[in-house]
Order: C-alpha cells, then structure tokens, then sequence
C-alpha cells in the first residue's frame, strides 16, 4: 500500500506541468495579394503598423506575398497561411472558400462596396509616339500587332483583360457571342507570349522591349508611366472598358488559428479609411472615398465602363464560360496551334 | 568624300610629320620616313573600314524593308528569350514544389517542399552468437537473427510525428521459441501540441524502464539487465509527455492496456484493467554551464494497472529462463512497479543505473489460494569511450552514437573503441517458493559482465560480451541451469541502414 501511495504521488506530480505556457510572440501577419500591388501594401503597411502601434500599442511585421491572382489563391487553398487575402478577383477568394473551406462563403459581405475598397480598370500602354496608333480594341486584332498581355488561367488581370475585350466585341456586335470569340481568337492570335502576371507582362512589354501594346491594369500602366519618366510609353484609353473590383478579406481559419482576427479585420478597415484611400489613390487604384476621388480625379479620367455583373452574370459565371477547363480561352488557344 | 578623306591623311602626315623634325639630330631620315609610311598606310585600312560600315549602315535605313525585317526579327529574338526566361522560372518555380530526395547515415529521407511532410525510411539488423563455457550447460551454442527492423517514420501536417517498426528477429518477446515471430513493436502517432505537452497514441515503449528507453540498436549489452527485465516493454495505450530528456524536468504519464514484465501488448485479452504508467525524470544542470554536470539525470518511474492471466518468466543475460511460475498460478489483480533510475554522462564516461521492485497478486488453482509477491531488481552498467569519444545517453536511433572518427582504410580512422562493464541482480519473492513456482527456478540471479563494442562508423557496429551469472536456489541437478554459474560469451554484429 505504501507503494502505491508513493506512485499515485508520482504520477500526480508528472501531470503538474502538463499545462503549456502560453508565452507572449511577436506578432507576424501576412498578406497574400496579386502581382501589381507590391508598392501599394509597401506603403499601406508601414502606415497600418504605425496605426496599429499607436491604436492596439502592439508591433506587427507584415509580411507580403505577391504573384498571379489564381497561383496565389491556390498557394493558400494549399496551406501557405495568409491572415488576409487581397486578391484580384472575387472568383479567387470565392475559390479558398469553397475549396479551401477557409472562409464563410458569404466573405464578400462582410466589408462595404463587395469588400473591393478600390477599384481599377483596363488601358492600353503603347510605346511613345503610339506608333502603330492604337486607339480601341479593333487595333489590337489587327494582322501585324504585337499584344502582350498575361495568361487568364492563372493571372487575374489577364482575365480582367480578356473579359474587357470580349465585353468591348459583344457591345460592338450586338452581343453576338460567335463575333465575340471570333474577336478574342484574333487578338489572342497576336499574342506572341503568356506571362503567369500582370507585373511580368508589364517587364516582357516595358522592360524586354517586346510587343505594341499591353493590356495593363490602369495602376500598372500609371506606374510604368511614372517609371519610365512618360519618354518610353504613352497610355491609351479605349471607348470601352471595365470596372475591375480587386476584393479583399481575411482568411478566418488562419487568423482564428493565429489570434489575428482583430489584426486583419483593423487591416482591412484601415483600406477603406481616408489614409487607406490616399495610398491606394497614390498608387493609382481609383478609391472609393468620393473626397479622396476628387483630389486625384486628374490622375483618373472618366471613363465608360461595365461592370462583370451587368455582361456576364457575374465571376461564377464568367469563371465557368470562359476559364474553366474547356472554356472559351481555352478554345482559343487550341484553335491558334 | 574622297575629298575628305584626303584631308584627313594630309592633316595626320602633317602631324607625324612634325616630330621627327624636332628629333633630327638623333634618328635618321628615312628611319622616319619609312615608320610614317606604315603608319598613314595603317591609318587608311581604318579610315576604309569606317567608311564601309557607314556605307552599309546607310543603306540599311535607307530601306524601309531591311529595316522592318531587323525589327521583327529583332522582336522574335526578343520573344524567344522572354519565353526562355518564362521557362526558367517556371521550371524554378516548379522545382520548389517538388520533394527532395537523400540518402545518408540516416537512410533514405523524403522531404516535400514545403517541408511539412517528411518520410524517412531506415532500419537495423542484429545479427548474434551465443555461446555458453559450461560444458552442461542446456542451452545450445546458437547463431541467431536477434532483431531484423525496418522502421518507417516521419512527420505529416507540421506536428504530427509518426513511426512504424517491424521485427523479423527471432526472439523479442518473452518466452518465444526461437522461431520468427515477426510483430509490429511501434505503431504511433505522436502530436507535438506545445514542446511542453505532446500526446503520443498507439504502441510503443512503455515509460517506467530508463535502459528499455534506449533503443535496443544503441544498448551498451548485447542483453538487457536485470532491472530491466521487471519492466514492460512495448504497450498499446495514450500518453502525455514533453520532450523526452531534452528539458531539465521530463515527464511522460499514460493509460496502457498493461504488458507483463519485459512483455509487450497488442490487445488487452485477459482482463478489463489497464496500467497508468508514468516518469518523472530530472535533468538540472541540463543547460548550464557546469559541464562536468550537465548530462546527470535522475527520476522514477512506474506504474499501477490490473492484471491477469499469464505470468512473466525470467532469464539469463544469456537468454535462458532461470525462473518460471508454476503452470497452474497466473496474475490476479494489482500490480505496481517502482523504479528509481539515473544516469551520468561525462566526456567519454558514463554510468546508469535503476533498481525496481515490480509487486503483483497472482492465484493458484492447484493450491486453491492467492498471495502478493514482491520481486525486485537492480542493475549498473558503467561505459567508457577508449577513443575519447563523446558518451551520452541515447534514447531514440535520431541521437544515435557516432564515432568522432569512422574507420576508413588505410587513412587511420578507427571508428570507436567503447568498453562496458555491468553487474545486476533479481530477487524474486520468497514466499513464492516452492508452492507457486516450477520446480527448477532460482531464488535470485546474480550477474557481472564486461564487454568492448567497436563501432566502425554509425551503420556498423560489433560487440562481444562475457556475462557470468549465479544462482541462488533453483535445481542442482548436473543438466539444470541453476546447478553452477552461467557464463556466456555473447557476440553481435549490428548493420544499421
């Protein structure tokens, strides 16, 4: 009996430091966005964290992920553990929920405007003088003329860029669907090489001399402007084009996983915010804050634009027509071999 | 331009011209002329070249079709390298996503990319002589495959850690035949939640036993001792634990389904009752700078379980049964095991020690009655490095020795010389005798045994051991085990991949 007394105390003292510490870490965040936002959350996160500091008195190193809309959609689904993602299509984000099952698949309505805190669209950048002149779309299907622009199956803008062509052909062909694809077969047939993003599109264009015309993001192109010091490329803007919503959310299994829920949800207000909307303005993406438009609107000229509901139903059904295995881009890229 | 290319060779004749002038008085004249000669001549092959290449230049822009062929052309070079480059990166790309391969003194380990995933495929084979001095003795000389283990382990999603291992050997389990009795010794699954609380679920070694922790590939003993011998050896169960001897306070306590002495258990057959099982294990000077003391450990372990049906036999270092419970007593009810231990580590020295006292009810059928019995045990094995090498306790194949210097032919590498010595007793109850033992069975054995190990590198191994044990109790008869000493020359060969 002595010796069972003896081991029960034993076995009870082992189980005493059984309860873990749970010491204080420094916290780390991540954002996984698409390729050409890299200056926007350089700047957007050194003001957050300032924010933050003087808000939650709590330092944050912020780290970012930056690549094609899809791939990086994809890296998350696969367990790369972002709090938040800033991607550039909703269909994207629509993807880690239902695939992934990381998020509600109501994420969308969780912060205002669709959770899309700015907006861009599609322009042309032509190299200086535009000396293939390049107006509209109808240039870019001309025999002879160079396009660059990304591949749609794992770029966001390129599908941005070929759901604007295809909108811009339905208008002028009275929503004939076979002029349309016609209309994206001939472009694409002046496409002589797919990057995997809309930054490495613009380097293929801008920097490797390559091309007469890319299909960019306005703030790609805005940017290439301001790099390029306005003496290598000339922006041009189409009769039509459309209005993209680059969404955001957090990514609720990993920021309820990591106790950053109240990080990421304060990030992502911080876009919508009058210094969230100054960077992005910045940067060129056209903010939603109407104070804040005003004071850029010479940065951002009024354009006409649809949106992806009001032509195609929506990103599900677009995703479905024109991306998906078997859609119409890869219709037309088997008909070009 | 003829017009202007005379000028030029005027203007630089006029200029060479000049300097032999003011050099008269120290050259001659037609020196001078001839080196002026060769230089206009030099000078006008170069004013053809230039005037050639300008011709040429001119011509091309002056034609819109040249020019336009340059610029596709130019443009298709261009694309072909931007899709090279394209390739490239997403061949890079490609690449990180892809598994690594290596193979090394560990075996074969598969890593994914992200390496959150890991296989590592390894094992050993123990292959052993026993051979025994005593002329009488009942056992036979015998080579024998003691353990053949492939193991399979490794980690998926991060945290979970996993390991497989198989024995093909011939005789792991308490009162085997000699025959193959393949089994599976580890199946489990161990979640590292915190480095403070990890829960391990499957079968595996049970917590009480400080040498059954070691893995048998790195034994100092061909054998066990005898403490040893009174503690379980793999059991099926959960368990709590920390990182096993690598914090100063250790400890590990779990629900098993309760294995006999040196048994093992895949399923609880006998009887509803189940061990909790634990260790306590104190390492202070472990992160210190007191080097001398910084590989001491000291704790207990032990367990509390109900058990009954069969009974445990106990044996040799020389692996024969010196001690049997009558056919007719099995286990009937509480059993505990006590089992104070400690180790020391220094430089190429080390020592360990435990004592253990394992009590258990059993019941007789023939003598209609039941009885407590409190048998108990002790052992202490000393090791020295000859070679000077670094002596630590090795508890998983990961801390694995390995010799500071493998041997290798004729570049004077030796591997490593380890001489062990050990001396260890086991007491069984009194009272138990004669009535619920067989007839032949000791009272105690005592045992002392020497050993040199050569490790020629960290796959390859050799042992030879000498183990003498006496007898206290047990038959007298001149073909009885008990009737003189044992002494049993011990040898192994140990191939690890």
């Amino acid at each position: 009996m002595k010796h069972r007394l003896i081991l029960l105390g034993i076995i009870g003292l082992a189980m005493l430091p059984a309860s873990p510490a749970h010491a204080q870490k420094k916290v780390t965040f991540l954002n996984v966005s698409y390729d050409p936002t890299r200056e926007l959350y350089q700047e957007f996160n050194g003001s957050f964290s300032k924010y933050w500091l003087a808000k939650a008195g709590a330092s944050l190193t912020i780290q970012q992920s930056h690549g094609g809309s899809g791939k990086q959609a994809r890296s998350v689904i696969d367990g790369l553990p972002a709090d938040v993602v800033t991607l550039a299509l909703a269909y994207d984000i629509d993807a880690i929920a239902q695939k992934g099952r990381l998020l509600p698949l109501d994420w969308q309505k969780r912060l205002p405007n669709n959770s899309s805190p700015y907006t861009s669209t599609i322009v042309f950048l032509v190299r200086k003088g535009n000396p293939k002149a390049i107006k509209d779309w109808d240039d870019l299907v001309k025999p002879g003329i160079s396009v660059i622009t990304p591949n749609p199956k794992t770029s966001g803008g390129a599908r941005w860029n070929y759901l604007a062509a295809w909108g811009y052909a339905l208008n002028k062909f009275g929503n004939d669907e076979n002029k349309a694809r016609d209309f994206a077969g001939r472009l694409f047939k002046n496409v002589p090489v797919l990057d995997t993003g809309a930054r490495g599109a613009t380097t293929t264009f801008v920097q490797r001399g390559i091309g007469d015309v890319l299909i960019a993001w306005e703030s790609e192109a805005l940017l290439s402007l301001k790099e390029s010091g306005q003496g290598e490329v000339e922006i041009i803007i189409p009769s039509l084009s459309i209005l993209a919503e680059p969404p955001v959310t957090w990514v609720d299994r990993v920021v309820n996983k990591r106790g950053t829920l109240e990080i990421a949800k304060a990030y992502l207000e911080y876009l919508y915010s009058p210094e969230g909307q100054e960077i992005a303005a910045k940067h060129y993406y056209r903010p939603r804050l109407e104070s804040i438009a005003q004071k850029y609107s010479a940065t951002f000229p009024k354009m006409n634009l649809f949106t992806i509901d009001q032509v195609f139903g929506g990103w599900q059904k677009a995703q479905k027509t024109h991306f998906n295995d078997g859609g119409t881009f890869d219709q037309i890229q088997q008909g070009l071999r | 331009m003829k017009l202007n290319r005379a000028a030029w060779l005027i203007v630089i004749a006029g200029a060479h011209l000049g300097v032999p002038m003011l050099q008269a008085q120290d050259t001659s004249t037609a020196e001078i002329i001839k080196q002026l000669q060769k230089r206009i001549e030099e000078l006008e092959q170069k004013v053809q070249v230039l005037e050639s290449s300008k011709g040429n230049a001119q011509l091309q822009t002056n034609n819109p079709q040249s020019s336009q062929r340059i610029e596709e052309l130019d443009q298709k070079v261009k694309v072909l390298e931007r899709k090279r480059e394209l390739d490239k990166e997403a061949a890079t790309e490609n690449a990180k996503s892809l598994p690594t391969v290596s193979l090394g003194l560990n075996g074969l380990i598969i890593r994914s990319a992200d390496t959150n995933f890991l296989m590592n495929l390894h094992g050993y084979a123990q292959v052993d002589g026993r051979f025994y001095l005593n002329e009488h003795n009942p056992a036979n000389d015998t080579f024998l495959l003691r353990r053949v283990r492939p193991i399979i382990e490794g980690t998926v999603f991060d945290r979970f850690d996993y390991r497989l291992m198989a024995d093909f050997g011939s005789g792991n389990v308490n009162n085997s035949s000699a025959g193959n009795n393949a089994l599976l010794d580890d199946a489990y699954v161990n979640a590292r939640l915190w480095p403070e609380v990890q829960a391990q679920v499957g079968k595996f070694k049970s917590p009480v036993g400080l040498e059954r922790l070691q893995s048998t590939a790195e034994l100092l003993f061909i054998e066990t001792g005898f403490a040893t011998q009174l503690t379980p050896n793999y059991d099926l169960g959960v368990e709590i634990h920390n990182q096993l001897f690598n914090s100063p306070i250790s400890y590990a306590i779990g629900v098993f389904n309760g294995a006999i002495d040196s048994g093992s258990s895949d399923a609880d057959t006998t009887d509803e009752g189940k061990d909790v099982a634990g260790r306590l294990f104190f390492q202070p000077f472990l992160r210190t700078d007191y080097d001398a003391l910084n590989k001491l450990g000291f704790g207990i372990g032990g367990s509390v379980g109900h058990h009954e049906g069969p009974l445990p036999s106990y044996k040799t270092p020389g692996q024969q049964a010196f001690f049997s419970y009558a056919s007719s007593v099995s286990a009937a009810g509480e059993q505990y095991r006590i089992d104070p231990q400690f180790f020391y580590y220094w430089g190429p020295f080390g020592v360990l020690g435990e004592y253990i006292i394992s009590s258990q009810k059993v019941k007789s059928s023939s003598a209609n009655g039941t009885a407590r019995f409190d048998d108990s045990a002790w052992q202490l094995e000393a090791t020295y490095f000859l070679t000077g090498d670094d002596n630590s306790f090795r508890s998983t194949s990961r801390n694995a020795f390995r010799p500071a210097h493998p041997f290798t032919f004729g570049e004077g590498g030796w591997g490593a010389f380890e001489l062990v010595a050990r001396v260890g007793q086991l007491s069984l109850d009194r009272t138990a005798f004669p009535t619920y033992v067989t007839s032949g069975s000791a009272k105690e054995a005592a045992s002392w045994g020497v050993g040199l190990n050569w490790y020629l590198n960290s796959n390859i191994r050799f042992y030879l051991d000498f183990e003498s044990t006496h007898f206290d109790g047990g038959s007298k008869k001149t073909t009885a085990l008990t009737a003189r000493d044992e002494q049993a020359l011990l040898g192994r060969v140990q191939f690890s991949f």
